[in-house]
């Protein structure tokens, strides 16, 4: 969304629109320019003992992956949130190699 | 002799004059005599100016129009959705009342300048009106929150009514925001309709028709959507900035839509103009794609299984989003 400055002046962000004047930056998608974000999840391990070495195994092989693309009018979840978007998948690792 | 008559003629007009428009200060241009406004006058209670841009009589011919209009927020401008409402009293307390130099140590003191860094958008038509439609506005508003809080529904139903009542009408597109170079193109004019056509219009209040240059046009949505700070003012406000992303953001370097053409046309939501509370609009807004998968990382001596997930999202409206 377009933050907007506090009165015009200095880098506080203005609320409400009797003290909102310009921009301070613009986090909203902008017209026809693609937006990629990207997320690295690391899976749950835990160190086991093997032959001698301390090494992480993963608790779990598969992660459900949830994106959802939200849009906030009021700033907060608490507030009349609006879902855009959603992306489900789950994914696997392999259970074998080394 | 000849000059006393003339002098007593002169006075005479000028009297006249000033009772045709009792409550307008002259204006540069010619033709703001014609308005709507000035025509009738100031308005000086919330029924005259709700009446004074009334367009129940458009229902008669244009019905399916209406009921569009009815269901898009235009048609509750200050009311909202209750939030704008709560706004416009949160502007008066954290806005009015703590500058020291608006003149406004109490809801009593507000005046139709101090609501027009609102109403400029919400109810452009407050221009058109005396301090006293300002002060009854306040007071219905404070009598909206009082009731809602003693939860007297009936009391809160009947200020929030009256609120509703002074809205976007069909009249503020068409006819008093229809034309915005008035220099050039002239004042809108009381008794037209302003749209695609020229001709008469088979209403009594409204008999003639005329081409407004700008109804599909761009501008006539950025009036009130908002190039950044309100700089008229003399305390600048800064609410909807969605035209000013439009201009420069969009048209500079994207494409040529206008905002009719995707929030009125394509749609297929005619009068019943929508953001995102509409799915034909959300489901033309923004392209999602999203891809997941798992591996297993290596960090120096570390073995680490992430999940990788990685979203691309393109905005296909004309002006950023959010905004606001």
């Amino acid at each position: 969304m377009p933050v907007p400055q506090q009165l015009a002046r200095g880098d506080r962000m203005g609320r409400g629109p009797y003290e909102k004047s310009g921009l301070i930056e613009d986090t909203g998608l902008p017209p026809a320019r693609p937006v990629h974000e990207r997320f690295d999840i690391l899976y749950p391990v835990e160190e086991v003992e093997e032959k001698g070495k301390t090494i992480s195994k993963p608790l779990v092989h598969d992660l459900d992956i949830e994106v959802k693309l939200w849009y906030l009018p009021f700033g907060s979840m608490n507030f009349d949130p609006f879902l855009w978007r959603e992306f489900n998948k789950t994914v696997s690792i392999s259970q074998q190699g080394k | 002799m000849i000059k006393v008559i003339t002098k007593a003629a002169v006075v005479a007009a000028l009297f006249s004059v000033a009772l045709a428009f009792p409550a307008f200060a002259e204006k540069a241009g010619i033709g703001w005599d014609k308005t709507i406004a000035a025509k009738s006058g100031k308005a000086k209670t919330i029924a005259e100016l709700a009446k004074m841009y009334d367009s129940s009589a458009c229902i008669e011919c244009h019905q399916d129009q209406y009921d569009e209009g009815q269901k898009s927020i235009h048609s509750r401008s200050i009311f909202g959705t209750g939030r704008t409402a709560m706004t416009l009293m949160t502007a008066i307390e954290n806005g009015l009342m703590e500058e020291p130099y608006s003149g406004v140590k109490s809801p009593k003191d507000v005046k139709v300048e101090h609501l027009m860094g609102c109403a400029k958008c919400h109810l452009p038509q407050l221009a058109d009106a005396e301090d006293s439609v300002a002060q009854e506005l306040v007071t219905t508003l404070y009598s909206w929150k009082e009731a809602r809080k003693k939860k007297d529904k009936e009391a809160a139903q009947r200020e929030e009514d009256k609120l509703k009542s002074l809205n976007i009408s069909c009249l503020i597109c068409h006819n008093r925001n229809a034309i915005t170079h008035k220099w050039q193109d002239g004042y809108p004019e009381a008794g037209v309709v302003y749209g695609a056509s020229d001709g008469d219009h088979p209403s009594e209040s409204f008999p003639m028709m005329a081409v407004s240059p700008i109804m599909s046009e761009a501008i006539q949505c950025g009036q009130c959507h908002g190039l950044g700070p309100n700089l008229e003012l003399d305390q600048p406000t800064q609410c909807c900035t969605s035209y000013g992303s439009y201009l420069w953001a969009y048209k500079s370097e994207v494409g040529q839509d206008s905002c009719q053409e995707c929030h009125m046309k394509k749609s297929k939501l005619g009068h019943n103009i929508q953001g995102y509370r509409d799915p034909a609009m959300t489901d033309a807004a923004v392209d999602f794609r999203a891809e997941a998968f798992g591996y297993y990382w290596r960090d120096n001596r570390q073995i680490v299984p992430k999940a990788v997930v990685k979203v691309e999202m393109i905005n296909r409206c004309g002006h950023s989003i959010p905004d606001g």
